[in-house]
């Protein structure tokens, strides 16, 4: 690490720098004159940009840092005009801008018909030059020559160097946060920044200085990351996604890809989140440095499956040049960059809940488990219908805050120029709606032990359980303990992960495919989002032993209430169903205690144990590393561990910033140790 | 039949690759130290898991008065279990069989451990010849055994993992209970067999890692042309157990004071040093 990247990363983690920002909330209600969706989007823009000074911290060599911390309020009548979570979870395709640079583009613009949509587009390149502009002139009276020799060049013109293009993406990136865009990410950032990172290398530039370059830029991402929190400080949707292979199956892991590795492992801060794209054909190696990194405790990365995503995406109906292209949204939704607006977590199943209402309902008519599963699919069914019918309009979809249109986004969507349509009104590609599938496993779990008791052992009558779980277990501690007892998913017990298979099978037949009224279709996910815990508070106590209220397993995982063999038991309990059949995204999470890492051999057994879940065709994965005697002591002393991070559920944040709630889960996780 | 009273899936101080570790039940040794104090009966026990416990006596009472079956289904937060399972060879190997593929793609195997495998002849021997050819396999042991079935199973398997705790004969009995002969004896067919394995020694804070005892272990292996070493530094967290089982860990040494690892004394009589 460079002097200049130790005072930056000082610089960051001391976090005073937040203090020259202004804390003051402007408001724009009533003097933004406009009605139109485009007007009051550019409208917004002048003015935030106009307030928004450039604010350079120590030498910072990128800037456009916020000098606001927070957005300014801006209101008709009492109601938001311009909510944020307008275009979220997706990523762009930042060639489109970077390859022309504005300056041509707008020449494009120019030559298209007059139209409130070329407008907008015009209108916002026109604000962000000005305001680089400015910009420059504060670079040059501050003696940031290097930002200011940059700024000569991007964002007007294409970049002629590795520093130029990040640049150009920080000021890209600035714009859409400015104007309240949540969740973009950065996709592939290996493929399309590699052409400007090669012309470097070609050109003599020295590795040391591209690697300087690369976590000069990594820290300048996280310095705002504050000021866009998401769900949870840390939810920022700042993933990226290194690796993959081309349509022949060649790697196109690059030197950058391993530079955007090492740079993470150096600087250990939870931006930008890592993803790895691995196949049966990913070398040895980059399992390796994954370990590395794993062993850091950052919570990735996060490892994708192209021999699973890529035919599971072209069975979905995409075509197979795009699904080779996948990237993971904010947490791990696979999308296809710039090619359209996907919402793949419009909403989410809570299985539990349904499971729990089925047995409520049909238990006792049903005279073996078979017609249980039956009521069981008709649940689900249901269910799928009831949350299709929430989101079956574009109208309904506006309503609940998605498919906003935006000029910034729609640049830098494939199809939008030629087509003049915003890339929210289906100007590109894909418009598929996805369905996270929360609480498979408290869901197989509770059928597994009802099963086993009622049906197949008859250990219990039907009414005890019935009576057992609408009274939460009060008085039933021995039958809790029983239930406790039975098959859980984690342990490779086909006995439980077959109704696994069912209920993903019933899920997934049922809503991939299925027409979803804006031009798309649905897709099924093994996701959980926050849902984890939100889901958990509405379902009262299931069969498996959990009680009301308590938690669900982060996406595709035991149950807090398993207790797993091991690592290869889990990953074979995850790992025997076709995966490629719900594919919306929703990694196996497994954490690790931290002694697995106390000497160099647990980096190559991690490793090896990633390219286990490889093999057995799991989808994603994604390791944690804990340690549970810090984690305790850092609720008592969060004061003592302010840049402790851990993962969340998609993403990673800072463990003293999180709810309390989501602290404990985290500790309640089973932890794999030696 | 066998006694385990725990398999591991991914114990990464076991030997080489990913293993599957089992941890055979009963021993002959009495540590002082031992951190796994429910390997030392060679029976079934209930335990008790302290982290969580409300204290509210159901479980005693539906044992009257000691933990029993009865006492693990009452127990309003599920902290009971029998630790220790009877088990027949065939079983064993059939929990082990569809995981083969994933630990032999690692380089890694069966490893067999305790408690003493070396205690239970019967059952380890049928395992191993039963995962012959089939997996990579190990043994960890204290080396107290007859020759006759040290070297039975030093023809069962690739690779040992080897303690060796303290090299004075009293010393030994004292802080173990057993008399160290047979150990030293089995260790110098280990040495010379040409059998790949690993000597290891828990560093006991002022009971073996003293110069006297590093010395004389450092010279006994480097006699038989051993070259390196594992160093396994005590850990503090080795009593945790004691309570579950309704023991008390009772040390005559200080657990708090850091064990001296002596590495120089090993360098010089050429034996690399890794610490784990």
């Amino acid at each position: 690490m460079t002097e200049r990247v130790q005072r930056m990363k000082r610089l960051l983690l001391d976090r005073e720098y937040r203090k020259e920002r202004s804390e003051e909330i402007l408001d724009f209600s009533g003097d933004i004159d406009a009605q139109t969706d485009y007007g009051i989007f550019t409208a917004y823009m002048q003015k935030t940009l106009e307030n928004e000074k450039p604010l350079f911290y120590g030498d910072d060599i990128f800037g456009f840092n916020r000098s606001y911390a927070h957005s300014a309020i801006c209101e008709d009548n009492g109601q938001p005009c311009f909510p944020s979570h307008i275009p979220c979870n997706n990523t762009p395709d930042y060639s489109l801008l970077m390859k022309p640079g504005l300056d041509r583009v707008m020449t494009e613009l120019r030559q298209k018909p007059k139209n409130d949509f070329y407008d907008a587009l015009i209108k916002v390149l026109e604000l962000t030059l000005a305001f680089c502009d400015r910009y420059r002139q504060a670079a040059l009276e501050s003696g940031n020559q290097k930002l200011y020799d940059a700024l000569s060049n991007v964002p007007r013109n294409s970049p002629t160097s590795f520093y130029e293009a990040c640049l150009f993406q920080k000021i890209i990136i600035f714009i859409l946060r400015v104007t309240k865009h949540e969740h973009i990410t950065y996709g592939r950032f290996d493929q399309y920044m590699y052409p400007y990172f090669k012309a470097d290398l070609d050109r003599g530039v020295s590795q040391e200085e591209l690697f300087e370059t690369l976590e000069l830029y990594f820290l300048s991402i996280n310095l705002d990351t504050d000021t866009y929190i998401g769900m949870q400080a840390g939810d920022n949707g700042q993933s990226m996604v290194l690796g993959g292979f081309d349509a022949a199956g060649n790697s196109v892991f690059n030197e950058l890809s391993r530079m955007c590795m090492e740079a993470s492992l150096e600087l250990e801060v939870i931006d930008p989140k890592i993803n790895l794209r691995v196949s049966k054909r990913t070398p040895d190696e980059h399992y390796r440095l994954g370990a590395q990194l794993t062993k850091k405790g950052l919570g990735f990365p996060q490892y994708c499956n192209d021999d699973v995503v890529v035919p599971g995406l072209i069975k979905l109906g995409y075509a197979p040049e795009d699904a080779i292209d996948y990237t993971v949204a904010a947490c791990w939704e696979f999308i296809i960059p710039g090619k359209g607006l996907e919402a793949p977590n419009v909403t989410a199943m809570n299985f539990p809940l349904v499971v729990r209402e089925v047995i409520d309902r049909h238990l006792m008519d049903s005279p073996d488990f078979a017609t249980l599963m039956k009521h069981v699919e008709q649940g689900i069914i249901d269910k799928i219908e009831f949350l299709r019918a929430r989101y079956n309009s574009l109208e309904k979809l506006r309503q609940h805050r998605w498919y906003r249109c935006s000029p910034i986004m729609s640049l830098m969507t494939q199809g939008c120029m030629e087509s003049g349509k915003d890339f929210a009104r289906f100007g590109s590609h894909y418009y598929n709606l996805g369905c996270h599938g929360a609480g498979i496993s408290t869901a197989a779990d509770s059928l597994a032990a009802v099963k086993k008791m009622i049906y197949d052992d008859q250990s219990i009558d039907k009414t005890t359980l019935l009576t057992a779980l609408k009274n939460n277990f009060e008085g039933f501690a021995p039958l809790r303990n029983q239930l406790l007892a039975c098959p859980k998913m984690g342990s490779d017990d086909d006995y439980v992960d077959a109704i696994a298979g069912q209920i993903m099978d019933y899920f997934a037949k049922n809503l991939n495919g299925k027409p979803n009224n804006i031009g798309g279709i649905w897709r099924a996910g093994t996701g959980s989002a926050m849902e984890y815990v939100r889901f958990g508070k509405v379902t009262p106590a299931t069969p498996d032993g959990r009680m009301n209220g308590e938690p669900l397993a982060c996406s595709f995982s035991p149950t807090l209430q398993a207790k797993p063999k091991g690592p290869l038991s889990t990953i074979r309990s995850f790992t025997k169903f076709d995966l490629s059949n719900i594919i919306n995204g929703g990694p196996l999470t497994m954490e690790l205690h931290s002694n697995v890492f106390r000497n160099t051999d647990g980096e190559e057994k991690v490793a090896s144990l990633v390219k286990l879940f490889v093999l057995s065709g799991g989808h994603q994965l994604q390791l944690n590393t804990l340690n549970r005697q810090q984690l305790l002591d850092a609720q008592e002393h969060p004061e003592k561990y302010p840049n402790l991070v851990v993962r969340v559920w998609g993403w990673s944040g800072y463990f003293r910033e999180l709810d309390p709630e989501y602290q404990n889960h985290i500790l309640q996780r089973t932890q794999f140790m030696v | 039949m066998g006694a385990i009273f725990s398999v591991e899936e991914f114990s990464t101080f076991d030997g080489p690759g990913i293993r599957m570790t089992v941890f055979m039940k009963g021993c002959p040794l009495r540590c002082m130290w031992c951190h796994n104090p429910e390997g030392q009966s060679f029976h079934s026990q209930y335990v008790r898991s302290q982290n969580g416990c409300l204290h509210c006596g159901a479980c005693l009472a539906a044992g009257g008065g000691i933990l029993t079956a009865d006492s693990i289904s009452v127990c309003p937060q599920n902290l009971i279990r029998l630790c220790g399972t009877e088990i027949s060879p065939e079983a064993m190997i059939q929990e082990i069989e569809g995981k083969l593929w994933m630990l032999n793609a690692s380089g890694g195997g069966v490893t067999f451990s305790g408690g003493e495998p070396l205690a239970q002849p019967d059952f380890l021997m049928s395992c191993l010849d039963m995962l012959e050819g089939k997996t990579h396999r190990a043994i960890q042991t204290s080396g107290f055994a007859s020759k006759e079935i040290f070297a039975e199973a030093l023809k069962r398997c690739e690779y040992v993992l080897y303690d060796l705790k303290l090299m004075d004969s009293e010393l030994h009995k004292k802080y173990t209970g057993v008399d160290n002969r047979c150990i030293l004896e089995n260790y110098r067919t280990l040495a010379t067999s040409g059998k790949p394995f690993i000597t290891r020694i828990p560093l006991i804070p002022c009971v073996n890692d003293t110069l006297d005892n590093i010395t004389q272990t450092a010279q006994f292996m480097s006699q038989l042309g051993v070259t390196k070493v594992e160093l396994l530094p005590y850990n503090k967290a080795a009593g945790a157990k004691y309570k579950m089982l309704g023991r008390e860990y009772i040390t005559d040494f200080d657990p708090s004071v850091p064990p001296q690892s002596h590495t120089e004394v090993f360098e010089h009589y050429g034996i690399g040093v890794k610490i784990l």
